[in-house]
């Protein structure tokens, strides 16, 4: 016990002045609106994939929305207030896969320098193609069964399109930020930024088809502040 | 005037003159320097056949060039020797007299000099020539010829410029003169392949090898990474192959990653691989599904009918 006592004094010493606990911030995406009937999607261009939908051909709906209320696909992240500080990618890489000649998942969030890991479990050839404006734009044919890539951005961008040149129906987005305060809403909504440094922030929440809009929040030492979206029909 | 025709007389003294030898269908007339004679053809196809000509007689140049999957190799790169492999895939050496210069980086001349490339390879054949003109000197087959190298290799090159491949479906309907020869799906995919192909698969008025012999990159062999692997020429260029018999010939490109012409159709569809040095030509395709099975088609109707 008196030892680890000591180690933390050493530890407190060390540091240059006494930082402040960090606070957090939580909040959900909420739609209040008419959603638009899902779109059949005709997948001509590739026989195979229509295979893959023997019962009904796929329908997407760029809007989900659950039982709540909730909005699902939203990339939600601090745009400003971070500046100067620096936060070491994650060595864990976020992975795409390719499945049903669909993206999987719709939308994704990582950070700059971190790998991106895209998979092809179909039995066709897809083509993913983030168009880059800001980072470098690239393109990748996969025949079934070839390896994953492993690809990196190195500049924040959001967001970055995605498409397959092979099926021009199949659509993802990726966010790329420069720190780990990111999220994107599942069924509910909801969101949360952990050990968000004492500070002034502007947060984002993007929708693909809805926009975005943006919140300022004050984050205090220790305080779980909260912060809610609404976005509402086109 | 008087030194211009010195300047012509001079030229054409070094230069040997060629005999043109006619093709089959479709294709043009081989030029040759010399006509072999049917003793040094069959010598040839003997030599081409014989495992002798590898250090540990395990392995011919059908071994990698199988008549069976049109004189090419069905692995993704060959295996010689020792079960060494290449990073290569093994093209088919059918029309193969027809090219300017050899291999998919044009790093030889002439089959002459091509042939003595696989013979000395240690991924190969790894047998140095001296060693294999000792051998071929003991042997009781080959001894009383008293050959040279220079006729070995000539015999080689001289049954190689048998192998031509003409006479496809395609031959038929374009040069010969029969409108039934192709499906009208074919026919669809070959508008499309007019469209978005023959700009480097060249086709004649009068004959067509399916290649403008030049170097391109055409996003072949990048890795996970983003990282061209082989340079080929230079800048991961590769010579544009042939695509006669291409259907007979899988797996497809210079390092065999591509398995069925499907494959490769939708490798052009989705515009190969982005990396630094992409052929301007290779962009996306705007295709409907029709067209490429329609693609797919035409390609299938390039399989020739192997003179002799
Ligand atoms: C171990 C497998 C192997 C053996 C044995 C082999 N080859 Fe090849 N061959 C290849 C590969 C691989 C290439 C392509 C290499 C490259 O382009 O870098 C090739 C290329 C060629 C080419 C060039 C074709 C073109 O379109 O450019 C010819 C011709 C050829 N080989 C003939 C022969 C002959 C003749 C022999 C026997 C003396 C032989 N090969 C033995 C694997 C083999
Ligand atoms: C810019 C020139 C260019 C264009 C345009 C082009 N090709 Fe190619 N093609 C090449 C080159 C070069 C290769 C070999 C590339 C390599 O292995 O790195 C090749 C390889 C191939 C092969 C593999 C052949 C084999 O034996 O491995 C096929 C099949 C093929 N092309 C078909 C097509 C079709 C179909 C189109 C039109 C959709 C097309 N090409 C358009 C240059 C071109």
């Amino acid at each position: 016990m008196k030892w680890l006592l000591a180690l933390v004094f050493v530890v407190c010493g060390c540091a240059p002045k006494a930082v402040e606990p960090p606070g957090s911030v939580a909040g959900q995406v909420k739609f209040a609106g008419q959603v638009a009937k899902a779109v059949v999607i005709d997948m001509e261009q590739d026989p195979q994939c229509k295979k893959l939908y023997p019962e009904a051909p796929r329908e997407e709906q760029t809007v989900v929305v659950g039982p709540e209320g909730t909005l699902a696909n939203v990339f939600v992240y601090v745009k400003s207030g971070l500046e100067g500080k620096k936060f070491e990618a994650p060595k864990t890489a976020v992975k795409i896969d390719q499945k049903g000649c669909w993206f999987e998942p719709r939308v994704t969030g990582m950070q700059a320098g971190q790998a991106l890991q895209v998979t092809n479990s179909d039995p066709v050839t897809h083509n993913i193609h983030p168009e880059a404006k800001v980072n470098r734009e690239w393109n990748q044919s996969q025949a079934p069964e070839d390896g994953p890539l492993s690809r990196k951005f190195v500049q924040p961008e959001v967001m970055i399109r995605v498409k397959c040149n092979v099926h021009k129906w199949m659509r993802s987005w990726i966010g790329v930020v420069e720190h780990p305060f990111f999220a994107v809403t599942g069924g509910d909504g909801g969101f949360e930024f952990k050990d968000l440094p004492v500070g002034t922030y502007k947060l984002v929440a993007w929708h693909e088809k809805l926009g975005q809009q943006e919140n300022t929040l004050v984050v205090t030492s220790g305080v779980k502040a909260r912060l809610d979206f609404s976005f509402n029909g086109q | 005037m008087k030194y211009l025709a010195l300047v012509a007389l001079t030229l054409c003294s070094c230069k040997q003159k060629l005999v043109e030898v006619p093709g089959p269908l479709g294709l043009p007339p081989l030029r040759v320097e010399r006509v072999a004679t049917a003793d040094e053809i069959a010598l040839g196809k003997k030599l081409f056949f014989d495992t002798k000509l590898s250090i540990d007689k395990t392995i011919s140049c059908a071994s990698c060039h199988n008549p069976e999957t049109g004189f090419a190799d069905a692995r993704k790169v060959s295996v010689g020797v020792g079960g060494k492999t290449g990073k290569r895939n093994a093209p088919t050496v059918l029309n193969a007299a027809y090219w300017r210069v050899q291999f998919w980086d044009g790093r030889a001349g002439s089959l002459e000099e091509q042939a003595a490339g696989p013979m000395g390879n240690e991924l190969e054949m790894n047998h140095k020539p001296e060693l294999l003109m000792a051998r071929l000197a003991a042997d009781p087959e080959y001894g009383p010829m008293k050959l040279t190298l220079e006729r070995v290799l000539f015999a080689i090159a001289s049954y190689e410029r048998t192998l031509l491949s003409g006479n496809s479906a395609f031959d038929r309907y374009t040069y010969g003169g029969d409108k039934t020869a192709l499906s009208s799906e074919a026919i669809e995919g070959f508008k499309v392949f007019g469209r978005h192909c023959v700009i480097c698969h060249t086709i004649g008025p009068k004959d067509a090898l399916f290649t403008d012999e030049q170097f391109h990159n055409i996003g072949v062999g990048v890795n996970a990474e983003g990282v061209l692997v082989d340079q080929g020429r230079g800048k991961g260029e590769f010579r544009t192959p042939s695509l006669r018999n291409v259907a007979r010939t899988a797996p497809y490109m210079h390092d065999g990653s591509l398995k069925t012409l499907k494959q490769v159709v939708d490798f052009y569809v989705g515009g190969g691989n982005s990396n630094d040095h992409l052929d301007s030509q290779i962009r996306p395709l705007d295709l409907s599904g029709r067209e490429r099975d329609a693609l797919v088609a035409f390609l299938e109707s390039l399989n020739g009918v192997e003179a002799k």
